[in-house]
């Protein structure tokens, strides 16, 4: 899919663990696995504007549209 | 949760399933039995499941024994695969979560099977019927293609079916990947 989730690089960059993050934001540890991993099809603006609460970043900050290379 | 009287039918209609699939099985198994003694030992054939005996028409045209039995045996064998299907998927069948892939498959391989029948019945009724202007004798083959149209209307159902329940499995997917 062309949209990169990059969950885990602002996880990493506010030093939070997945376990923290899914207290927060009151997520399962598997919905966030699923979020995370980018198996997710579809993400909710509730679930969106948590993750931005929690981590104190913008949405264009772990969402990121690329190009499919079709090779 | 389902009800007590649905989980009874169920479990009802799993057992009538084994009892028809068993049956089936024998009657395909005994046309196939039946098939190599009336080639081979067509005098036996009195004695055999039916007395289905077409030994006459094999003296006439081979070839309009071949493809009359080639037609009883389709369709008899694609019945009893028919049945297999179903008691394969209530077998597996979660009640509880019964909205996934294999059972989207299964429902849609049935309505396959059963339009095939279906179709087969008809094609073979035609067929029949066309032989008795040669002077072949055909009344006794009619209880192997009787319900033909039933079976394409069954078909039919079941393939509309198979298409919403397919649908409704990539919706409940694409509910399951929300977060």
């Amino acid at each position: 899919m062309p949209i990169i989730v990059n969950l885990d690089v602002m996880m990493a960059r506010r030093k939070m663990s997945l376990n923290e993050l899914s207290e927060k934001v009151e997520l399962t540890l598997s919905n966030l696995s699923i979020l995370k991993t980018g198996k997710a099809k579809a993400i909710r603006f509730s679930t969106l504007e948590a993750i931005c609460k929690a981590l104190d970043c913008q949405p264009a900050d772990i969402l990121e549209y690329a190009e499919e290379n079709e090779n | 949760m389902m009800s007590r009287t649905n989980n009874f039918v169920f479990w009802a209609l799993y057992i009538v399933a084994w009892i028809i699939f068993v049956g089936l099985s024998i009657e395909a198994g005994g046309l196939i039995v039946n098939f190599f003694f009336s080639l081979f030992k067509p005098e036996f054939v009195q004695n055999l499941y039916q007395k289905l005996d077409l030994s006459e028409m094999y003296k006439q045209s081979r070839l309009a024994f071949f493809g009359i039995y080639c037609f009883i045996l389709s369709i008899s064998i694609l019945k009893a695969c028919l049945f297999y299907i179903v008691i394969h998927l209530m077998h597996k069948m979660d009640l509880s979560k019964p909205f996934n892939s294999f059972v989207s498959r299964q429902i849609l391989m049935i309505s396959y099977f059963t339009l095939s029948i279906g179709l087969l019945s008809l094609v073979a009724r035609q067929l029949a019927k066309a032989l008795l202007n040669y002077g072949f004798v055909t009344h006794d083959l009619n209880q192997f293609w009787a319900d033909g149209e039933a079976f394409i209307l069954m078909g039919a159902v079941v393939y509309i079916i198979a298409t919403i329940f397919k649908k409704g499995v990539d919706l409940q997917v694409e509910n399951d990947l929300t977060v």
